[in-house]
């Protein structure tokens, strides 16, 4: 069952004020959090957060088409290497 | 730096009685390692060329040059195709094969080492380069951004980082 509208989204407090206080100083930062169950907010866009994924903090960088997700499903629990073969990066 | 040669699949043991090979394919689209041959084994002492005929469960069903007999086939099981880096397509500005990314040396912009590039990893988010350094416990992921990646110089084999405040703690 889908999470009531009256609700609004989830989002642990300490996420939103981490977020907060990124934004205002300004500086290029990656914000640490654990929370992997929190929803992603507009307010996100153009952060860079470092969700804990049991083993390190993975960075990711928050795009508008992310608004709505949760932290956590950027963030993976297992490793997977697997083969280079023909795979490109694009450096945006 | 890079590697002259990219492993773009294994063989899987054989298909049917007819000398068919169980093909899996490593690429980004898996049909697209037929485009790359002729493919050679790992030591380079042998080469096929490569028709897919169908796709089966994990992969596809191909014939090799050479190999018509199902004892043939059998006998390659595990066997690792490699395909020249030369034959890979070239690629716009600002976009890199992983092969050519992992190895390069890390510096940051002061020029120190960080480490070398282990892996490129893409969960969604955007691709991320893992870093080792000899002295880190752990590897370090680092956006693949122009901000944070400013300089990848594959003809000499580095890339220049200007990571983020927190990522190296």
């Amino acid at each position: 069952m889908a999470r009531s509208i009256w609700k609004g989204p989830f989002v642990d407090a300490y996420v939103l004020k981490k977020a907060e206080k990124s934004r205002e100083s300004g500086r290029n930062e990656v914000i640490k959090i654990w929370s992997r169950r929190s929803t992603i907010l507009p307010q996100f866009v153009g952060l860079t957060f470092g969700v804990y994924n049991g083993h390190k903090h993975v960075p990711v960088n928050v795009s508008e088409d992310m608004i709505g997700q949760k932290f956590g499903e950027y963030s993976p629990t297992r490793t997977y290497y697997g083969h280079a073969a023909d795979k490109k990066a694009k450096r945006k | 730096m890079t590697e002259p040669r990219v492993c773009v699949g294994a063989i899987g043991g054989a298909f049917g009685v007819m000398g068919e090979v169980r093909l899996k394919s490593f690429c980004a689209d898996p049909q697209a390692i037929a485009d790359y041959a002729p493919l050679t084994t790992e030591d380079g002492a042998t080469r096929f060329d490569l028709r897919i005929t169908r796709a089966i469960a994990q992969g596809f069903a191909a014939r090799l040059s050479g190999v018509t007999t199902k004892e043939q086939a059998d006998a390659l099981k595990g066997v690792s195709l490699f395909a020249e880096r030369d034959q890979l397509p070239s690629l716009p500005d600002d976009e890199f094969y992983h092969a050519d990314l992992i190895g390069l040396a890390v510096l940051d912009t002061g020029g120190a080492s960080l480490g070398a590039v282990k892996a490129v990893h893409d969960h969604g988010a955007g691709d991320l380069l893992e870093v080792l350094g000899p002295n880190m416990r752990a590897s370090v992921l680092i956006p693949f951004t122009k901000a944070c990646v400013p300089t990848v110089d594959l003809a000499t084999g580095r890339v220049i980082v200007d990571p983020p405040e927190g990522l190296f703690e």
